[in-house]
């Protein structure tokens, strides 16, 4: 990163903290052993696997058994959306889930229905906010699973999951939660939640990335979906990657949400003030009901890749990172009825555990002059290059 | 996406993004536009004596068109009408690397000016 750039794109990925950094190379350093092995290498290894797994559940408020370990929360969602609804072949089955999932539910969804299972996708308000009404109108006698995501990782705005899941256990219907964005930021009790699947990740509260974990509730089964060994109660198979593991341990030891939620919500308020003062500019999501860390902003009347260009120092996002090199205007946004171009004219920004004040003020400096200057290049442009 | 320096200079300094005003002596003006490739575009020539002698642009659009207009009227300015008219749009933006799936942009800019020179066809 230049030391020009601000990162303002938590929502995207964090940097490792220190501490994590710490325990991952001393780990890496010194406990080498194969945590699956029986020998004293092995042994150590495999005790920090399961001190990490306790720091996990303990943040998440599940017992640390109910926890695998998977690459992050992408395999996790594959691992329950596919673990669910891939079990029986030789009866109707039904998924439901919303049209503003991240792409790595959207997708395994599309996979499942080209594959004959039925889905439905619920739309979402135009606040970003997913009615649980809505979800469980479109429950059928055939619904398996629903996947709703607790805190959308472009708007920030959180969804009502204890509403949602509370129907869905009376029904006998599993209930999948992507967590990825509220892990950290809202305080989670899985044990206590009508939560039978939670798809968690490391990297975006300031572990490392390539782990994550999927909590599964007890009475939840599972179709493994990566073969070739026994890890992880046969549900993951391949070696536990013991310095990930540590990394992600200690990245959710340090998370607490209770001390850094407030701290984060102050800072994307003084942004927002910053912001509001550009002509025009609006926020995309509910700001009651949104997560501490995120602030998504439509600019009208520039056009949206010019003004991320322009803004290459400043490290924001028009949307998930997961779909940052595709054209399409953000599902989500337009999801929400925003029209493709302010959709496109929309960043998101998000902030962390190392973003300071006074980066927040160069950067809402940075993004007014680019504003500015793209307005003025646009100037007398007809009405749809603003709407 | 990545971008060319010469896009990069062109997008970071567009000397031709500029407004002539509409009481400035053989103005023409023509504007062009796709809502599918969000874009559009405003081009001002002012011609004088069969010579185009200053050029004015407004655009709503990416980088590469931002970049491939500048480039443009960088062009225009100076030259003869003659010569002008047989601009080639594609040729004249090849050094700024334009992805294919971004061409049809191009066009509008193309289209922007011979708007230009069907108003100045109707008025000489």
């Amino acid at each position: 990163m230049s030391h020009l750039e601000i990162y303002l794109d938590y929502a995207a990925t964090a940097p490792a903290d220190p501490a994590v950094s710490a325990a991952m190379a001393d780990c890496l350093r010194h406990e080498f052993g194969n945590p699956s092995s029986l020998h004293a290498a092995g042994k150590r290894a495999r005790l920090l696997v399961e001190t990490a797994r306790l720091s996990v559940g303990e943040r998440v408020g599940a017992p640390s058994e109910r926890l695998v370990f998977t690459s992050g929360a992408t395999e996790s969602n594959n691992l329950a959306l596919q673990g669910v609804l891939r079990r029986s072949r030789d009866r109707r089955v039904h998924l439901v889930t919303s049209r503003i999932e991240h792409k790595s539910v959207l997708d395994v969804a599309h996979a499942l229905e080209a594959s004959g299972v039925a889905v439905t996708y619920v739309d979402a308000m135009a606040d970003g906010y997913v009615l649980p009404e809505r979800v469980i109108e479109a429950l059928t006698p055939d619904t398996q699973l629903v996947s709703i995501m607790h805190v959308n990782n472009e708007t920030g705005v959180i969804q009502d999951v204890a509403a949602i899941g509370k129907v869905c256990r009376e029904r006998g219907v599993l209930f999948h939660v992507d967590a990825a964005q509220s892990v950290g930021k809202l305080p989670l009790d899985l044990a206590a939640s009508p939560i039978d699947l939670c798809s968690l990740t490391a990297h975006k509260l300031c572990g490392p990335k390539g782990i994550g974990a999927l909590y599964i509730a007890p009475r939840v089964t599972l179709l493994p979906q990566v073969h070739g060994g026994e890890q992880e109660r046969g549900l993951r198979a391949g070696t536990l990657a013991t310095h990930q593991i540590v990394g992600m341990g200690k990245a959710y030891e340090l998370a607490d949400p209770r001390r850094e939620a407030p701290r984060l919500a102050a800072l994307r308020d003084r942004l927002w003030q910053a912001l509001a003062a550009i002509e025009g500019a609006r926020q995309n999501g509910d700001p009651g009901r949104r997560a501490a860390h995120i602030l998504n902003v439509t600019f009208p009347g520039v056009e949206g890749e010019s003004l991320r260009f322009a803004l290459r120092d400043l490290a924001v996002s028009a949307g998930s990172a997961c779909a940052a090199d595709s054209p399409e205007a953000s599902h989500v946004l337009t999801g929400m009825g925003l029209s493709d171009t302010r959709a496109g004219s929309s960043l998101r920004f998000s902030v962390g555990r190392f973003t300071t004040a006074d980066e927040l003020l160069e950067a809402a400096a940075q993004v007014a002059t680019a504003v500015a200057r793209l307005r003025s290049l646009a100037k007398s442009s007809p009405a749809w290059c603003s709407a | 996406m990545e971008y060319s320096p010469a896009v990069v200079r062109h997008f970071d300094a567009p000397h031709w993004a500029r407004e002539l005003p509409q009481d400035t002596p053989g103005l023409v003006s023509g504007d062009a536009e796709d809502r599918t490739l969000h874009v559009w575009i405003r081009f001002q020539l002012q011609l004088i004596g069969g010579v185009v002698r200053a050029v004015g642009f407004r655009v709503f659009g990416c980088p590469h068109t931002v970049a491939a207009a500048n480039v443009v009227a960088e062009w225009l300015e100076g030259r003869s009408v003659a010569e002008a008219r047989g601009m080639d749009v594609r040729g004249l933006c090849a050094h700024l690397e334009v992805p294919v799936e971004k061409l049809g942009k191009l066009l509008r800019i193309e289209d922007a000016v011979a708007a230009c020179w069907r108003t100045y066809s109707q008025g000489s």
